[in-house]
């Protein structure tokens, strides 16, 4: 299939480069690699991510493209942090690419990274989150959204300006647990909790790390009830917040507040598995998603409507836009820089500059040295009714922020 | 105190849902002489079964658990007919290395089939809990420990005042003496496995209400599974029925006073510890039975 995909592809290309293809061949086009995980255990939310580069390409070429240039890409399938290398050598040695677009994972994006920057490859990171993407001192990498961090420092800093308000009651007097599941993702989120709830005189009162794989949940659960915790802090996948949320109920535990860092919090899976009811005031930091005041997030409605007329079903995550806001902020600073040359390219990222709210994702753009993107902030969001509303920031809300977890 | 005995509950209930997935990879072990590493791949097979009965035909899991069992049962009987037993002579390595390449084909084929999505049944009561003398007992996990000593006692009824329960006992104490008495050792090596795999679909049926499926969903419960089977004796189904109680009462009570992530170093600590104190289990019959 793959070998037949390629054959086509070079015959496509063989059309294009012949003298007959009448004048569009003239203009040529500018090829950028898009890498994702497009199989494997990643691929469902990888492909997700995909679709927003994949709108955000039609897009520009409808409008001309990048320099009157038309964009044409070439997928890479990166399965596995071996494979991302394997792919993404490929891309820039055999394909040529003038850039790679990806990657979803913070895996598969340090290890592709590696490649592209020794290969003076620019590399656009639209979606993965670990911050040393961004903090190894390449010149060529950059990345549009949020890092773990970003995530974790909403997480504390919404139990002070957000749940403590809604409460009535001081931030301080509050008790908060941080709980994570312990791999990688995990551990990097709730240090980054630690360190902001430290910095901002919070009262942690338990850190419990679990393992994501663990069947039984409530040792943590009564730890946190005996501690008397009001706030919960969770770093969690799918099967670890379904398991908390079902054994919360069973163990009648019920904070006030529990807040998740994305991951398994934000899927409609989640929800279903737990229960709306269940699920029903349930706080959530993450990418923006499709309940968010269009005025905070300019395109987004159009994003949505453009995405259903290609795929035929509502977004499935937010993923997509994430990818597709990162992906045209990109394509501007190319066609700007009016060449592909790694360090024009790195120039003109560098003097982007867009204000916050003004891009589909709500989100800003003025990138680092380090080529981080300091603009993009996660939003808070709670599950409200079976649907997920942005809550927090003000002018990005939907709905009112609401107390309390559950229908018990 | 309160705590104290929430805890011991939990982990009891808990580890009646061990005891029944140990239960079918010790009667695999113990009779058939295989390490069935797919034992957790069974395991989702029969998740993905019961979710499927229950989405298209609105089973509840309870119900399924009749056509899973025998589901599962075939499952196994194919799998011990056209994959172990053409290697049975073979070296142990290799039939290692089938099981575990089965397990890997299984997980991919259920990643093909259905993603990397979790899909659950609908809530029913099974997920509710009961308040008994102030503490709470979760519905599925009552009818767990009811089933788990159900099936111990089944089994052992079915092992000791039945032919074929004989002829599977004497398979297992020694393969080539029974097959000189006339027992047609490689029939009851399907059956024995096909009996394992059915306590898998048992376990899954049961699993299904409380736990949303995922392809790698066995691996969550398989590797405490195997802790269970050694620490009860390799072969013997009391000893993983106690064994399974242990290893419950270890995790919930490690999870709480120790620390929720050190509850698998408890556990295979003291796995460890057997191995090295008694290599042949706590319920083992000594050297030379293993």
């Amino acid at each position: 299939m793959k070998s037949f995909a390629r054959a086509a592809l070079a015959a496509a290309l063989l059309v294009a480069a012949s003298p007959f293809a009448g004048p569009a061949a003239a203009q040529g086009t500018v090829k950028f690699g898009a890498l994702y995980p497009f199989s494997g255990g990643l691929a469902l939310l990888g492909d997700e991510s995909f679709r927003g580069f994949e709108l955000a390409v039609e897009e520009r070429n409808a409008a001309g493209g990048i320099d009157g240039k038309k964009i044409e890409f070439i997928k890479g399938d990166a399965v596995d942090p071996n494979q991302a290398v394997g792919e993404a050598r490929r891309l820039t040695s055999v394909d040529k690419v003038s850039a790679i677009f990806g990657t979803y994972s913070s895996s598969l994006s340090l290890a592709a990274t590696q490649v592209t920057e020794l290969a003076g490859v620019p590399y656009f990171e639209l979606g993965a989150v670990s911050d040393p993407i961004t903090e190894r001192g390449f010149k060529y990498v950059f990345r549009t959204n949020a890092t773990a961090r970003d995530f974790a420092n909403r997480m504390v800093d919404s139990v002070i300006e957000a749940v403590a308000p809604a409460l009535g009651v001081k931030p301080t007097d509050l008790k908060v647990g941080i709980i994570h599941e312990d791999s990688l993702y995990g551990q990097t989120v709730s240090g980054y909790q630690k360190t902001r709830a430290k910095e901002k005189g919070l009262n942690v009162v338990e850190i419990l790390p679990y393992s994501a794989k663990s069947v039984d949940l409530t040792p943590v659960i009564l730890r946190l009830k005996s501690a008397g915790v009001d706030v919960v802090l969770q770093t969690s996948y799918q099967n670890d917040t379904v398991l908390f949320f079902r054994q919360m109920k069973d163990q009648g535990y019920k904070p006030k507040a529990v807040m998740g860092a994305g991951g398994g919090y934000s899927t409609r899976d989640t929800m279903q598995a737990v229960g709306a009811e269940n699920m029903e005031g349930a706080l959530d930091v993450d990418f923006t998603q499709f309940n968010t005041n269009p005025k905070a997030a300019p395109g987004l409605t159009d994003f949505v409507a453009k995405y259903k007329a290609k795929y035929g079903i509502e977004p499935r995550s937010g993923h997509s836009l994430a990818n597709y806001m990162g992906a045209k902020v990109f394509f501007d600073a190319i066609a700007d820089a009016k060449s592909t040359d790694a360090d024009k390219v790195r120039a003109a990222v560098l003097k982007v500059d867009i204000p916050v709210g003004q891009t589909a994702t709500g989100w800003g753009a003025k990138f680092s040295e380090q080529g981080q993107n300091t603009r993009a902030q996660p939003f808070l969001m709670q599950w409200q009714g079976g649907n997920l509303v942005t809550v927090f920031p003000e002018a990005a809300a939907v709905a009112k922020l609401k107390t309390g977890v559950g229908a018990n | 105190m309160d705590v104290l005995i929430q805890l011991v509950l939990n982990g009891i209930l808990l580890g009646s849902m061990y005891a029944i997935i140990s239960v079918g990879l010790t009667l695999i072990f113990g009779i058939v002489r295989v390490v069935n590493f797919a034992h957790g791949e069974f395991l989702m097979v029969g998740m993905y079964a019961a979710y499927l009965l229950a989405a298209k035909f609105g089973l509840h899991p309870y119900a399924s658990a009749v056509p899973v069992v025998l589901l599962l049962f075939a499952l196994g009987a194919l799998v011990q007919r056209f994959i172990i037993q053409p290697l049975l002579s073979a070296d142990e390595h290799i039939q290692i290395f089938a099981t575990v390449g089965l397990s890997t084909a299984l997980v991919n084929l259920a990643l093909l089939l259905f993603g990397a999505d979790l899909y659950s049944v609908p809530p029913s009561a099974a997920q509710g809990s009961v308040m008994v003398g102030g503490f709470s007992l979760v519905k599925g996990q009552i009818v767990m420990f009811v089933c788990a000593l159900a099936l111990v006692a089944g089994l052992h009824l079915f092992m000791q005042s039945t032919a074929l329960g004989r002829a599977i006992r004497a398979t297992a104490q020694n393969r080539n003496a029974a097959l000189l008495m006339g027992v047609k050792v490689d029939q009851i090596y399907v059956i024995a496995f096909g009996m394992g795999a059915a306590c898998v679909g048992l376990a899954s049926a049961l699993v299904m209400p409380l736990y949303p499926v995922t392809p790698t969903i066995g691996t969550y419960f398989v590797l405490t599974a195997f802790v269970v089977v050694v620490l009860g004796g390799m072969r013997s189904m009391y000893g993983a029925f106690f064994g399974a109680m242990i290893i419950g009462l270890v995790d919930s009570l490690s999870g709480y006073y120790i620390a929720p992530d050190l509850k698998e170093v408890v556990y295979f600590a003291i796995f460890l510890l057997i191995l090295i104190f008694k290599p042949t289990g706590l319920f083992g019959l000594g050297r030379g039975t293993e």
